[in-house]
Protein backbone atom coordinates (compact mmCIF):
# COMPACT_ATOMS: atom_id res chain seq x y z
CA UNK A 1 0.00 0.00 0.00
CA UNK A 2 2.49 2.20 1.30
CA UNK A 3 4.32 1.46 -2.16
CA UNK A 4 2.51 3.94 -4.17
CA UNK A 5 4.18 7.65 -3.03
CA UNK A 6 7.34 6.06 -2.34
CA UNK A 7 7.64 4.94 -6.35
CA UNK A 8 9.60 8.07 -7.74
CA UNK A 9 12.13 7.90 -4.25
CA UNK A 10 13.82 4.29 -4.54
CA UNK A 11 17.45 5.85 -4.14
CA UNK A 12 17.55 9.50 -3.10
CA UNK A 13 20.10 11.73 -2.98
CA UNK A 14 20.91 14.51 0.21
CA UNK A 15 24.16 15.89 1.54
CA UNK A 16 26.35 14.28 4.54
CA UNK A 17 28.83 15.24 6.56
CA UNK A 18 30.74 12.61 7.86
CA UNK A 19 33.63 12.08 10.07
CA UNK A 20 36.49 9.68 8.39
CA UNK A 21 39.78 8.95 9.70
CA UNK A 22 42.96 10.23 8.23
CA UNK A 23 45.85 7.80 7.15
CA UNK A 24 48.78 9.42 6.63
CA UNK A 25 51.00 6.97 4.58
CA UNK A 26 54.35 7.27 4.16
CA UNK A 27 55.64 4.45 2.06
CA UNK A 28 53.52 2.36 -0.80
CA UNK A 29 55.72 -0.96 -0.26
CA UNK A 30 52.61 -3.34 1.03
CA UNK A 31 55.14 -5.24 3.21
CA UNK A 32 56.36 -2.42 4.95
CA UNK A 33 53.59 -1.19 5.55
CA UNK A 34 52.71 -4.46 6.69
CA UNK A 35 55.48 -4.90 9.47
CA UNK A 36 54.87 -1.46 10.49
CA UNK A 37 50.73 -2.17 11.39
CA UNK A 38 51.70 -5.09 12.91
CA UNK A 39 54.18 -3.73 15.20
CA UNK A 40 51.56 -0.83 16.26
CA UNK A 41 48.85 -2.86 16.66
CA UNK A 42 49.87 -6.46 16.98
CA UNK A 43 47.59 -7.93 18.74
CA UNK A 44 44.34 -6.41 17.73
CA UNK A 45 43.66 -7.13 14.24
CA UNK A 46 40.26 -5.84 14.52
CA UNK A 47 41.17 -2.40 16.42
CA UNK A 48 39.08 -0.17 13.24
CA UNK A 49 35.99 -1.66 13.76
CA UNK A 50 35.59 -0.94 9.93
CA UNK A 51 35.98 2.56 10.22
CA UNK A 52 35.89 4.49 6.66
CA UNK A 53 39.69 6.27 6.49
CA UNK A 54 40.82 8.46 3.59
CA UNK A 55 44.71 7.91 2.91
CA UNK A 56 46.81 10.74 2.84
CA UNK A 57 50.12 10.46 0.65
CA UNK A 58 51.10 14.13 1.58
CA UNK A 59 54.21 12.79 3.36
CA UNK A 60 55.40 9.94 1.02
CA UNK A 61 59.25 9.96 1.16
CA UNK A 62 59.66 9.57 -2.25
CA UNK A 63 57.38 8.65 -5.35
CA UNK A 64 57.48 5.27 -6.81
CA UNK A 65 56.79 4.04 -10.20
CA UNK A 66 53.26 2.31 -9.67
CA UNK A 67 51.68 1.13 -6.70
CA UNK A 68 50.16 -2.47 -5.99
CA UNK A 69 46.90 -1.13 -4.62
CA UNK A 70 45.11 -4.73 -4.37
CA UNK A 71 47.88 -5.40 -1.94
CA UNK A 72 47.62 -2.15 0.17
CA UNK A 73 44.00 -2.63 0.29
CA UNK A 74 43.85 -5.75 1.79
CA UNK A 75 46.31 -5.07 3.68
CA UNK A 76 44.49 -2.35 5.38
CA UNK A 77 40.98 -4.34 5.31
CA UNK A 78 43.02 -7.48 7.39
CA UNK A 79 42.93 -4.47 9.92
CA UNK A 80 39.19 -3.56 9.78
CA UNK A 81 40.32 0.11 8.04
CA UNK A 82 37.97 0.59 4.98
CA UNK A 83 39.34 2.82 2.59
CA UNK A 84 37.24 5.26 1.00
CA UNK A 85 39.64 7.47 -0.96
CA UNK A 86 43.00 8.97 -1.44
CA UNK A 87 44.45 12.55 -1.09
CA UNK A 88 47.49 14.49 -1.63
CA UNK A 89 48.55 11.63 -3.78
CA UNK A 90 50.90 12.30 -6.56
CA UNK A 91 49.36 12.37 -10.20
CA UNK A 92 50.98 10.37 -11.97
CA UNK A 93 49.30 7.48 -9.07
CA UNK A 94 45.91 8.24 -9.77
CA UNK A 95 44.77 6.03 -12.21
CA UNK A 96 45.55 3.04 -10.55
CA UNK A 97 43.85 4.63 -7.72
CA UNK A 98 40.96 5.10 -9.16
CA UNK A 99 40.93 1.67 -10.99
CA UNK A 100 40.82 -0.11 -7.51
CA UNK A 101 37.51 2.28 -6.84
CA UNK A 102 39.39 4.86 -4.35
CA UNK A 103 37.81 8.35 -4.72
CA UNK A 104 40.37 10.88 -5.41
CA UNK A 105 39.46 13.55 -3.17
CA UNK A 106 41.01 17.37 -3.31
CA UNK A 107 43.82 18.64 -1.28
CA UNK A 108 41.88 20.44 1.01
CA UNK A 109 40.82 17.72 2.91
CA UNK A 110 36.89 16.52 1.84
CA UNK A 111 36.56 19.93 0.07
CA UNK A 112 34.65 16.98 -2.71
CA UNK A 113 32.06 16.58 0.39
CA UNK A 114 31.75 20.28 0.98
CA UNK A 115 30.79 21.07 -2.07
CA UNK A 116 27.88 18.24 -1.76
CA UNK A 117 26.71 19.72 1.49
CA UNK A 118 25.64 23.09 -0.39
CA UNK A 119 22.82 22.80 -1.81
CA UNK A 120 22.57 25.07 -4.74
CA UNK A 121 25.79 23.32 -6.45
CA UNK A 122 28.50 26.15 -6.67
CA UNK A 123 29.23 27.02 -10.65
CA UNK A 124 32.84 26.72 -12.06
CA UNK A 125 34.87 28.37 -9.60
CA UNK A 126 34.98 26.05 -7.42
CA UNK A 127 38.43 25.60 -6.90
CA UNK A 128 38.97 28.96 -5.49
CA UNK A 129 39.29 26.39 -2.47
CA UNK A 130 37.12 26.95 0.80
CA UNK A 131 39.07 28.11 3.43
CA UNK A 132 41.03 24.95 4.94
CA UNK A 133 40.50 25.13 8.04
CA UNK A 134 36.53 25.14 7.53
CA UNK A 135 35.84 21.11 7.40
CA UNK A 136 38.23 20.18 10.45
CA UNK A 137 36.47 22.03 13.13
CA UNK A 138 33.02 20.86 11.35
CA UNK A 139 33.81 16.59 11.84
CA UNK A 140 35.07 17.25 15.00
CA UNK A 141 31.71 18.79 16.17
CA UNK A 142 29.99 16.21 14.36
CA UNK A 143 32.15 13.57 16.46
CA UNK A 144 30.99 15.12 19.88
CA UNK A 145 27.56 15.54 19.29
CA UNK A 146 27.48 11.83 18.08
CA UNK A 147 29.81 10.02 20.53
CA UNK A 148 28.66 11.09 24.26
CA UNK A 149 30.71 9.79 27.30
CA UNK A 150 30.66 5.83 27.12
CA UNK A 151 29.79 4.45 30.77
CA UNK A 152 30.87 0.88 31.55
CA UNK A 153 29.09 -0.49 34.94
CA UNK A 154 31.09 -3.68 35.35
CA UNK A 155 34.86 -5.02 36.20
CA UNK A 156 36.73 -4.61 32.82
CA UNK A 157 38.52 -7.97 32.64
CA UNK A 158 41.81 -9.48 31.63
CA UNK A 159 41.85 -9.42 27.61
CA UNK A 160 38.67 -7.20 27.50
CA UNK A 161 39.05 -3.66 25.72
CA UNK A 162 37.14 -0.75 25.29
CA UNK A 163 37.73 1.95 23.28
CA UNK A 164 35.28 5.13 23.84
CA UNK A 165 35.46 6.81 20.08
CA UNK A 166 35.40 10.38 19.79
CA UNK A 167 34.63 10.74 23.51
CA UNK A 168 35.14 10.44 27.10
CA UNK A 169 35.09 6.75 28.80
CA UNK A 170 34.05 6.46 32.41
CA UNK A 171 34.83 2.88 34.54
CA UNK A 172 32.43 2.47 37.54
CA UNK A 173 34.11 -0.78 38.46
CA UNK A 174 37.93 -0.81 37.49
CA UNK A 175 39.83 -2.54 35.08
CA UNK A 176 42.07 -5.33 35.65
CA UNK A 177 45.48 -6.11 34.50
CA UNK A 178 45.81 -7.24 31.28
CA UNK A 179 42.88 -5.27 29.96
CA UNK A 180 42.94 -1.98 28.31
CA UNK A 181 40.93 1.18 27.55
CA UNK A 182 41.17 3.50 24.90
CA UNK A 183 38.96 6.67 24.34
CA UNK A 184 39.50 10.13 22.18
CA UNK A 185 38.70 12.18 25.12
CA UNK A 186 39.91 11.19 28.69
CA UNK A 187 39.32 8.05 30.43
CA UNK A 188 37.67 8.31 34.37
CA UNK A 189 38.24 5.24 36.24
CA UNK A 190 36.68 4.87 40.02
CA UNK A 191 38.56 2.10 41.32
CA UNK A 192 41.14 -0.09 40.20
CA UNK A 193 43.25 1.51 37.11
CA UNK A 194 45.51 -2.30 36.31
CA UNK A 195 45.74 -2.98 32.58
CA UNK A 196 46.59 -0.31 29.86
CA UNK A 197 44.50 3.00 29.75
CA UNK A 198 45.30 5.32 26.49
CA UNK A 199 43.51 8.90 26.30
CA UNK A 200 43.33 10.71 23.49
CA UNK A 201 43.70 8.24 21.03
CA UNK A 202 43.20 10.69 17.98
CA UNK A 203 45.51 12.86 19.22
CA UNK A 204 43.92 15.03 21.77
CA UNK A 205 46.78 16.72 23.76
CA UNK A 206 44.43 17.87 26.56
CA UNK A 207 43.08 14.33 27.25
CA UNK A 208 43.78 13.20 30.92
CA UNK A 209 43.16 10.17 32.95
CA UNK A 210 41.93 10.09 36.30
CA UNK A 211 41.52 6.80 38.37
CA UNK A 212 41.05 6.39 42.58
CA UNK A 213 43.81 4.06 42.75
CA UNK A 214 46.55 4.07 40.13
CA UNK A 215 48.57 1.11 39.42
CA UNK A 216 48.27 0.84 35.63
CA UNK A 217 50.53 -1.75 32.92
CA UNK A 218 50.63 1.38 30.75
CA UNK A 219 49.22 4.61 29.98
CA UNK A 220 49.24 6.73 27.22
CA UNK A 221 48.32 10.80 26.08
CA UNK A 222 47.66 11.57 22.44
CA UNK A 223 50.82 8.42 21.51
CA UNK A 224 53.07 9.79 24.06
CA UNK A 225 53.47 6.67 26.31
CA UNK A 226 54.82 5.54 29.72
CA UNK A 227 55.43 2.18 31.47
CA UNK A 228 56.04 1.33 34.68
CA UNK A 229 59.37 -1.17 34.63
CA UNK A 230 60.43 -0.09 38.01
CA UNK A 231 57.34 0.10 39.57
CA UNK A 232 54.67 3.26 40.29
CA UNK A 233 55.35 6.11 41.80
CA UNK A 234 55.05 5.74 45.80
CA UNK A 235 53.08 9.17 45.95
CA UNK A 236 50.57 7.70 43.40
CA UNK A 237 50.66 4.14 43.91
CA UNK A 238 47.31 2.78 44.98
CA UNK A 239 45.81 6.46 45.00
CA UNK A 240 43.81 9.01 43.59
CA UNK A 241 45.94 10.29 40.66
CA UNK A 242 45.74 12.11 37.19
CA UNK A 243 47.63 11.84 34.28
CA UNK A 244 48.22 15.14 31.90
CA UNK A 245 50.25 15.98 29.23
CA UNK A 246 52.50 19.05 29.51
CA UNK A 247 55.23 20.90 27.63
CA UNK A 248 54.61 21.82 23.83
CA UNK A 249 54.96 20.53 20.36
CA UNK A 250 57.96 18.40 20.06
CA UNK A 251 58.63 18.39 23.66
CA UNK A 252 55.35 16.60 25.50
CA UNK A 253 55.80 14.74 28.92
CA UNK A 254 53.43 12.71 30.98
CA UNK A 255 52.69 13.94 34.17
CA UNK A 256 51.14 11.75 36.85
CA UNK A 257 49.93 13.59 39.73
CA UNK A 258 47.97 12.44 43.32
CA UNK A 259 44.98 13.75 43.40
CA UNK A 260 43.45 15.76 46.45
CA UNK A 261 40.59 13.81 47.61
CA UNK A 262 40.15 15.69 51.11
CA UNK B 1 13.95 -25.70 34.47
CA UNK B 2 18.01 -27.26 34.71
CA UNK B 3 19.96 -24.81 36.06
CA UNK B 4 23.09 -25.17 34.10
CA UNK B 5 26.65 -24.57 36.12
CA UNK B 6 30.01 -24.56 34.62
CA UNK B 7 33.32 -25.00 36.43
CA UNK B 8 35.55 -23.25 35.05
CA UNK B 9 39.49 -21.27 35.95
CA UNK B 10 40.89 -20.85 32.59
CA UNK B 11 44.26 -22.55 34.22
CA UNK B 12 44.94 -26.00 34.03
CA UNK B 13 45.31 -27.81 37.39
CA UNK B 14 43.71 -25.54 39.94
CA UNK B 15 40.93 -28.20 40.60
CA UNK B 16 37.87 -27.53 38.26
CA UNK B 17 37.45 -31.56 37.75
CA UNK B 18 37.57 -32.22 41.59
CA UNK B 19 35.43 -29.46 42.24
CA UNK B 20 32.75 -30.31 39.51
CA UNK B 21 32.78 -33.84 40.73
CA UNK B 22 32.09 -32.94 44.41
CA UNK B 23 29.59 -30.05 43.75
CA UNK B 24 27.67 -32.58 41.22
CA UNK B 25 27.48 -35.66 44.28
CA UNK B 26 27.12 -32.25 46.63
CA UNK B 27 23.94 -31.52 44.63
CA UNK B 28 22.97 -35.08 44.28
CA UNK B 29 22.93 -35.75 48.11
CA UNK B 30 20.39 -33.05 48.59
CA UNK B 31 18.45 -34.64 46.72
CA UNK B 32 18.86 -32.47 43.05
CA UNK B 33 18.76 -34.71 40.37
CA UNK B 34 22.22 -33.62 38.45
CA UNK B 35 24.49 -34.60 35.42
CA UNK B 36 27.64 -33.82 35.08
CA UNK B 37 29.29 -33.06 31.48
CA UNK B 38 32.75 -33.45 30.98
CA UNK B 39 33.61 -30.88 28.29
CA UNK B 40 37.36 -31.94 28.71
CA UNK B 41 37.62 -33.99 25.14
CA UNK B 42 40.57 -35.30 24.02
CA UNK B 43 41.97 -35.44 27.73
CA UNK B 44 38.81 -37.17 29.60
CA UNK B 45 39.33 -37.21 33.30
CA UNK B 46 35.90 -36.46 35.39
CA UNK B 47 35.21 -40.47 34.61
CA UNK B 48 38.93 -40.94 36.22
CA UNK B 49 37.46 -39.00 39.42
CA UNK B 50 33.78 -40.14 39.87
CA UNK B 51 35.58 -43.64 39.54
CA UNK B 52 33.20 -44.83 36.72
CA UNK B 53 36.04 -44.98 33.70
CA UNK B 54 35.53 -49.00 33.48
CA UNK B 55 31.90 -48.24 32.39
CA UNK B 56 32.09 -45.84 29.17
CA UNK B 57 30.83 -46.93 26.49
CA UNK B 58 29.16 -43.74 24.87
CA UNK B 59 30.45 -40.36 25.56
CA UNK B 60 29.57 -36.86 24.57
CA UNK B 61 30.76 -36.70 21.17
CA UNK B 62 28.68 -39.36 20.53
CA UNK B 63 25.48 -37.73 21.40
CA UNK B 64 26.10 -34.65 19.56
CA UNK B 65 26.89 -36.24 16.48
CA UNK B 66 23.88 -37.94 16.81
CA UNK B 67 25.59 -41.73 17.10
CA UNK B 68 24.20 -42.89 20.11
CA UNK B 69 21.06 -41.32 22.63
CA UNK B 70 21.58 -39.58 25.86
CA UNK B 71 19.80 -42.57 27.78
CA UNK B 72 22.54 -44.59 26.81
CA UNK B 73 25.50 -42.26 27.20
CA UNK B 74 24.76 -41.17 30.68
CA UNK B 75 26.54 -43.12 33.12
CA UNK B 76 24.83 -43.77 36.57
CA UNK B 77 26.80 -42.77 39.35
CA UNK B 78 27.50 -45.37 41.98
CA UNK B 79 27.78 -43.53 44.66
CA UNK B 80 24.24 -41.57 44.42
CA UNK B 81 21.41 -42.27 43.05
CA UNK B 82 20.63 -38.84 41.92
CA UNK B 83 23.74 -38.71 40.06
CA UNK B 84 24.60 -39.19 36.23
CA UNK B 85 27.87 -38.42 34.58
CA UNK B 86 28.22 -37.91 30.78
CA UNK B 87 32.29 -38.75 29.63
CA UNK B 88 34.01 -36.77 27.55
CA UNK B 89 35.49 -38.44 24.16
CA UNK B 90 39.02 -39.62 24.11
CA UNK B 91 39.64 -39.88 20.83
CA UNK B 92 38.49 -37.18 19.32
CA UNK B 93 39.64 -33.53 19.68
CA UNK B 94 37.71 -29.94 21.11
CA UNK B 95 36.90 -29.13 16.91
CA UNK B 96 33.72 -32.05 17.31
CA UNK B 97 32.07 -29.97 19.75
CA UNK B 98 29.22 -27.66 18.29
CA UNK B 99 27.08 -25.37 19.37
CA UNK B 100 24.35 -27.01 18.16
CA UNK B 101 24.71 -29.98 19.50
CA UNK B 102 25.77 -28.83 23.06
CA UNK B 103 22.53 -26.93 22.97
CA UNK B 104 20.74 -30.02 21.74
CA UNK B 105 22.38 -32.29 24.99
CA UNK B 106 21.46 -29.69 27.61
CA UNK B 107 17.64 -28.91 25.66
CA UNK B 108 17.34 -33.20 26.46
CA UNK B 109 18.62 -33.42 30.02
CA UNK B 110 16.57 -30.31 31.00
CA UNK B 111 13.54 -32.26 29.26
CA UNK B 112 14.70 -35.69 31.18
CA UNK B 113 13.65 -33.56 34.15
CA UNK B 114 17.28 -32.49 35.66
CA UNK B 115 17.73 -29.90 38.09
CA UNK B 116 21.43 -29.38 37.70
CA UNK B 117 23.40 -29.96 34.66
CA UNK B 118 27.45 -29.39 35.80
CA UNK B 119 29.82 -28.41 33.08
CA UNK B 120 33.70 -29.20 33.65
CA UNK B 121 35.69 -26.94 31.54
CA UNK B 122 38.72 -28.15 30.10
CA UNK B 123 41.70 -25.30 30.44
CA UNK B 124 42.65 -22.70 28.52
CA UNK B 125 39.85 -20.51 26.45
CA UNK B 126 39.58 -21.92 23.33
CA UNK B 127 36.69 -23.90 22.06
CA UNK B 128 35.98 -26.51 24.70
CA UNK B 129 36.18 -24.20 27.56
CA UNK B 130 34.05 -21.68 25.09
CA UNK B 131 31.54 -24.37 24.95
CA UNK B 132 31.12 -25.35 28.01
CA UNK B 133 30.62 -21.64 29.42
CA UNK B 134 28.10 -20.95 26.30
CA UNK B 135 24.89 -22.11 27.96
CA UNK B 136 25.72 -21.36 31.46
CA UNK B 137 23.22 -19.82 34.03
CA UNK B 138 25.90 -19.50 36.92
CA UNK B 139 29.39 -20.22 36.74
CA UNK B 140 32.04 -21.22 39.50
CA UNK B 141 35.48 -19.75 39.06
CA UNK B 142 37.76 -21.89 40.53
CA UNK B 143 40.80 -19.67 41.14
CA UNK B 144 44.67 -20.80 43.16
CA UNK B 145 45.75 -18.23 45.37
CA UNK B 146 48.44 -17.18 42.68
CA UNK B 147 48.64 -14.74 40.74
CA UNK B 148 48.85 -16.09 37.20
CA UNK B 149 45.77 -18.41 38.37
CA UNK B 150 44.05 -15.40 39.32
CA UNK B 151 44.71 -13.58 35.94
CA UNK B 152 43.55 -16.33 33.93
CA UNK B 153 40.37 -16.33 35.59
CA UNK B 154 39.85 -12.85 35.10
CA UNK B 155 40.36 -13.86 31.39
CA UNK B 156 37.57 -16.15 31.82
CA UNK B 157 34.90 -13.86 33.58
CA UNK B 158 35.44 -11.68 30.78
CA UNK B 159 34.66 -14.12 28.16
CA UNK B 160 31.63 -15.36 30.23
CA UNK B 161 30.76 -11.69 30.40
CA UNK B 162 31.04 -11.53 26.11
CA UNK B 163 30.50 -15.20 25.00
CA UNK B 164 27.95 -16.92 27.15
CA UNK B 165 24.39 -16.90 25.19
CA UNK B 166 22.96 -14.70 28.54
CA UNK B 167 25.82 -12.01 27.23
CA UNK B 168 25.01 -12.47 23.21
CA UNK B 169 20.95 -12.34 24.16
CA UNK B 170 21.20 -9.22 26.19
CA UNK B 171 19.33 -11.48 29.14
CA UNK B 172 20.25 -11.28 33.07
CA UNK B 173 24.33 -12.21 32.96
CA UNK B 174 25.72 -14.91 34.23
CA UNK B 175 25.83 -15.11 38.03
CA UNK B 176 29.55 -15.60 39.12
CA UNK B 177 30.99 -17.29 42.04
CA UNK B 178 34.38 -17.65 43.46
CA UNK B 179 35.93 -20.57 44.97
CA UNK B 180 39.30 -20.36 46.01
CA UNK B 181 41.18 -23.77 46.17
CA UNK B 182 44.05 -25.49 47.63
CA UNK B 183 44.31 -23.12 50.25
CA UNK B 184 47.33 -23.40 53.14
CA UNK B 185 46.26 -20.44 55.40
CA UNK B 186 50.00 -21.32 56.96
CA UNK B 187 51.69 -20.30 53.74
CA UNK B 188 49.27 -17.34 53.61
CA UNK B 189 50.33 -16.35 57.27
CA UNK B 190 53.63 -16.82 56.31
CA UNK B 191 53.69 -14.14 53.23
CA UNK B 192 54.47 -16.70 50.19
CA UNK B 193 50.02 -17.32 48.98
CA UNK B 194 47.78 -14.91 48.28
CA UNK B 195 45.16 -14.74 51.15
CA UNK B 196 41.65 -15.22 49.39
CA UNK B 197 40.62 -11.65 50.67
CA UNK B 198 43.23 -10.66 47.53
CA UNK B 199 42.21 -13.17 45.35
CA UNK B 200 38.71 -11.63 45.91
CA UNK B 201 39.64 -8.43 45.83
CA UNK B 202 41.41 -9.06 43.02
CA UNK B 203 38.47 -10.50 41.05
CA UNK B 204 35.59 -8.64 42.61
CA UNK B 205 32.93 -11.60 42.36
CA UNK B 206 31.51 -13.36 45.34
CA UNK B 207 32.97 -15.53 47.36
CA UNK B 208 31.90 -19.20 47.22
CA UNK B 209 34.10 -21.22 49.16
CA UNK B 210 37.65 -21.91 50.39
CA UNK B 211 38.97 -25.90 49.59
CA UNK B 212 42.01 -26.16 52.04
CA UNK B 213 45.82 -27.59 50.37
CA UNK B 214 45.22 -31.61 51.37
CA UNK B 215 46.64 -34.73 50.59
CA UNK B 216 43.14 -36.00 50.77
CA UNK B 217 42.36 -34.83 47.62
CA UNK B 218 45.17 -36.51 45.66
CA UNK B 219 43.66 -39.74 47.34
CA UNK B 220 40.26 -39.30 46.59
CA UNK B 221 41.73 -39.38 43.07
CA UNK B 222 43.30 -41.94 42.29
CA UNK B 223 40.47 -44.33 44.46
CA UNK B 224 38.08 -42.54 41.89
CA UNK B 225 35.88 -40.77 45.09
CA UNK B 226 34.91 -37.55 44.74
CA UNK B 227 36.51 -35.66 47.91
CA UNK B 228 33.32 -34.78 49.65
CA UNK B 229 32.59 -38.29 50.42
CA UNK B 230 35.70 -38.52 52.41
CA UNK B 231 35.25 -39.12 55.91
CA UNK B 232 36.52 -36.92 58.41
CA UNK B 233 38.25 -34.19 55.64
CA UNK B 234 38.67 -30.40 55.95
CA UNK B 235 37.89 -30.59 52.34
CA UNK B 236 35.18 -32.73 52.38
CA UNK B 237 33.82 -30.27 54.94
CA UNK B 238 34.79 -27.26 53.10
CA UNK B 239 32.45 -28.45 50.03
CA UNK B 240 29.30 -29.24 51.83
CA UNK B 241 30.19 -25.88 52.82
CA UNK B 242 29.72 -24.39 49.15
CA UNK B 243 26.99 -26.85 48.33
CA UNK B 244 25.53 -25.20 51.30
CA UNK B 245 25.99 -21.85 50.59
CA UNK B 246 24.87 -22.50 46.92
CA UNK B 247 21.67 -22.92 48.00
CA UNK B 248 21.78 -19.62 50.19
CA UNK B 249 22.41 -21.43 53.49
CA UNK B 250 24.20 -19.18 55.48
CA UNK B 251 27.84 -20.73 56.62
CA UNK B 252 30.95 -19.12 58.02
CA UNK B 253 34.22 -19.84 56.28
CA UNK B 254 36.23 -22.57 57.91
CA UNK B 255 40.16 -23.44 57.47
CA UNK B 256 41.30 -20.06 56.47
CA UNK B 257 43.17 -19.41 59.54
CA UNK B 258 46.51 -20.96 60.43
CA UNK B 259 46.02 -22.50 64.23
CA UNK B 260 49.81 -22.58 65.84
CA UNK B 261 50.87 -19.00 64.40
CA UNK B 262 53.93 -17.81 66.66
CA UNK B 263 54.18 -14.58 68.52
CA UNK B 264 57.16 -13.52 66.65
CA UNK B 265 55.75 -14.66 63.36
CA UNK B 266 52.00 -12.51 64.41
CA UNK B 267 54.65 -9.40 64.95
CA UNK B 268 56.99 -9.81 61.98
CA UNK B 269 55.16 -11.92 59.27
CA UNK B 270 53.59 -9.65 56.61
CA UNK B 271 49.30 -9.94 56.36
Amino acid sequence: MADAPLQGKLIEFKGASLAVMTAHVRDTEAVRLADALHMMLGGMPDFFAGEPTVLDFAQLANIPERVDWTAILSLLRRYQVQPIGVRNLPETLHDGARRAGLALLGAEGLSAEQRVIAPPPAPAPVVETPPAAAPAPASSEAVNIVAPTLIVDRPLRSGQQVYAKGGDLVLLAGMSPGSEVIADGSIHCYGHLRGRALAGARGDTSARIFSTNFGPELVSIAGVYRTFERGIPQAVAGRGAQVKLTGSDNLHTLEITPLQND
Amino acid sequence: MARVIVITSGKGGVGKTTTSASISTGLALRGFKTAVIDFDVGLRNLDLIMGCERRVVYDLINVVNGEANLHQALIKDKHCENLFILPASQTRDKDALTEEGVEKVLKELEHMAFDYVICDSPAGIERGAVMALTFADEAIVVSNPEVSSVRDSDRILGILQSKSRRAMEGREPVKEHLLVTRYSPKRVEEGEMLSYKDVQELLRVPLIGVIPESDDVLQASNQGTPAIHLKDSDVAAAYQDVIARFLDEDRPLRFVTYEKPGILKRLFGGK
